[in-house]
């Protein structure tokens, strides 16, 4: 168990920034994701915690150590691949146990601790087998037996559940959260779904373009994003965000005018709200009036959407609601829960 | 076309094509049986009337054992030594950028397409002034500037499909890169490294040039040169020369009939996702 920190790291390929001077700390026993689209620098930073990729510039401590010159192996830490990574010519006893017998553990404990590891996971009757005779969700397995069988301080995972189908993501999320918890190890976990970042972080770091854009707990990040696109970015369906204007406490656009007392700001901005904060009311009775473009129905909630400007805005409903193609109704913004961003930055404003 | 006229007309090709590349060592073999008077017999018999054995016991004097021998010998050091420089060169081609890459990789190409009378004078006079001309050693060092750059290329494309990922994955399991390439590069390059070793098998068993011209005793003659013998000033011992050459034959048929297998490379199956 160690805390990680990077101390402003930066990736450079030739004038290719991949990773920007990043600096994070992470707790011992906590488990960090790393959010964010594909090509933002998540997997590169975590290669460089893992020493495959050197930074250009920066430090890695972890345990409160420098790691920059020590090869992968020698930083005690332990890594799941997105594609897995196992060894195609060894049966799955030997894999597991490939990173005891490199560092030399005596055969009758390597075979116990292979043991115990793939009970952890429920592999115990596959051990002769190899990888090639296994179902994605049990590769997956091995390779989380394998990260854990020598204990290491800290985990790393790359992606793990994006190659599983849908449902088995749902109870590997589950197992590896819990597994997490129980060996109370230090997790840094990439991944580019925010459902995934939501559900098992302690702390959320989403990135883009090789920069951090947000670090807090997954609900603070949810509900008080940096900026327009953190706001954006987590949660599904996304947020609605609204070209505006803003001036002796109102909030102006083509369509409609509401009243925001509270925000200390004047001019133009983004007005942000999440579809389930919004409502969809009797033509008239809301803020503006609007033809549902369409109504999907999610199952818990009925899903609204109208077109304003150019935009669509999307509206979570009671799933009792009744509305059709075409029909007109009014919509309403939540009044407690509007957000502003500028529209030259994108930052968070009017607090 | 319709499957009722092709799969009989491919069938067809296929047994011409069969006939036309076996007929040949069928009339080796069937020669190799015939009493020595028999060879030239008109018309010409496709089996003999009176298979013998003859032919393989003369053939099998003791010069020939010894010309074995060398074959053994000389085949085999250039095997053992081609093998681990061509795959740790060919592993370093795999996975390390570098500026001269392709240039390299073109020099490797380029020196294949010289033929080998235009390579044996230098070559000579090299074996020659290191004065290694008739011994084991100045063939083998022959033979490995033909055999190193064919089998570097043939290995390189094994080795560029075994995943990075994999020595990624040993690299934190705590492997050193030496040990990452044998534990798990190595074993996964098998079937290529077997295919690779088959071919300059077969290469350095039937070369005859180098061997003629680097060797200038009988004592250090390899089993093509060897076959020389039946062919005299006086005349041509068809009867022996065919029994020989199909014992020449046999080794390099039986290598290749039992690792032909080997050649399917399905070996990297269930290593990364799929």
């Amino acid at each position: 168990m160690a805390p990680v920190t990077l101390n402003s790291i930066t990736k450079r390929w030739g004038t290719f920034v991949a990773v920007d001077s990043i600096s994070l700390d992470i707790a011992d026993g906590e488990f960090l994701v790393l959010l964010g689209p594909s090509g933002c620098g998540k997997s590169t930073t975590m290669r460089m915690v893992a020493g495959l990729d050197e930074p250009t510039s920066g430090e890695v401590l972890i345990g409160g150590k420098v790691v920059n010159d020590l090869p992968p192996g020698a930083r005690d830490l332990a890594m799941v691949f997105q594609n897995y990574g196992l060894y195609p010519h060894m049966t799955i006893a030997q894999n597991i146990g490939y990173p005891l017998k490199v560092a030399r553990v005596p055969k009758a404990e390597r075979e116990r601790r292979v043991r115990e590891a793939a009970e952890r996971v429920e592999l115990a009757g596959l051990l002769d087998r190899k990888p090639s005779a296994l179902s994605g969700g049990q590769r997956q397995r091995v390779a989380l037996a394998r990260a854990i069988v020598r204990t290491p301080q800290l985990f790393l995972m790359d992606e793990p559940l994006s190659n599983l189908d849908a449902k088995l993501r749902v109870s590997m999320r589950a197992q590896l959260k819990h597994l997490q918890r129980e060996l109370g190890t230090t997790t840094i976990y990439v991944t580019h779904d925010q459902v995934e970042a939501m559900t098992m972080a302690d702390r959320v770091a989403v990135m883009r373009d090789g920069r951090l854009q947000q670090v807090g707990a997954p609900l603070e990040i949810y509900n008080r994003p940096a900026n327009a696109f953190v706001a954006g970015f987590l949660g599904n369906p996304s947020m609605n965000l609204i070209e505006v204007d803003v001036s002796d406490g109102r909030v102006r656009h083509p369509r409609f005018s509401i009243e925001a007392r509270d925000v200390r700001l004047s001019g133009p901005a983004i007005l942000g709200q999440r579809p389930e904060d919004m409502s969809v009311v009797n033509s008239g009775e809301g803020d503006f009036d609007g033809e549902v473009y369409t109504a999907e129905l999610l199952g818990d909630s009925v899903l609204v959407t109208t077109r304003l400007g150019d935009e669509l805005i999307a509206v979570k409903a009671d799933k009792s609601i009744s509305v059709s193609m075409g029909e007109k109704v009014g919509f309403r913004f939540g009044r407690s829960a509007l957000h502003f961003f500028s529209r030259e930055t994108g930052e968070r404003i009017g607090e | 076309m319709t499957k009722r006229i092709r799969y009989p007309l491919l069938l067809c090709l296929q047994l011409v094509t069969a006939t036309l590349v076996l007929l040949p060592f069928f009339w080796m073999f069937s020669v190799s049986l015939k009493p020595a008077t028999e060879p030239f017999a008109i018309p010409a018999q496709l089996w003999p009337d009176n298979p013998t054995l003859e032919n393989y016991i003369l053939a099998l004097r003791p010069e020939f054992q010894r010309y074995f021998l060398n074959s053994v010998i000389v085949c085999g050091a250039t095997l053992l030594i081609t093998i681990p420089l061509a795959l740790l060169a060919a592993y370093s081609l795999s996975r390390f950028q570098f500026r001269l890459l392709s240039v390299f990789l073109g020099a490797v190409v380029l020196a294949q397409f010289f033929p080998a009378g235009a390579m044996i004078i230098p070559l000579y006079k090299i074996v020659r002034s290191a004065n290694l001309l008739n011994t084991y050693l100045g063939l083998i060092i022959a033979y490995i500037t033909v055999t190193l750059p064919v089998a570097i290329w043939m290995l390189r494309g094994f080795l560029l499909k075994v995943p990075k990922t994999l020595e990624e994955a040993a690299a934190v399991d705590g492997a050193s890169p030496l040990r990452a390439f044998f534990d798990i590069v190595v074993p996964l390059a098998r079937p290529g490294i077997i295919a690779t070793s088959v071919f300059v098998l077969i290469v350095t068993w039937q070369e005859f040039l180098f061997a003629l011209s680097f060797t200038s005793s009988k004592e250090m003659r390899t089993l093509p040169v060897g076959m020389n013998d039946y062919i005299g000033q006086y005349g041509i011992r068809y009867g022996e020369l065919m029994a020989s050459s199909v014992m020449i034959s046999l080794p390099v048929i039986a290598i290749f009939f039992f690792l032909q297998r080997q050649f399917v490379a399905g070996l990297t199956a269930g290593a990364v996702k799929g």
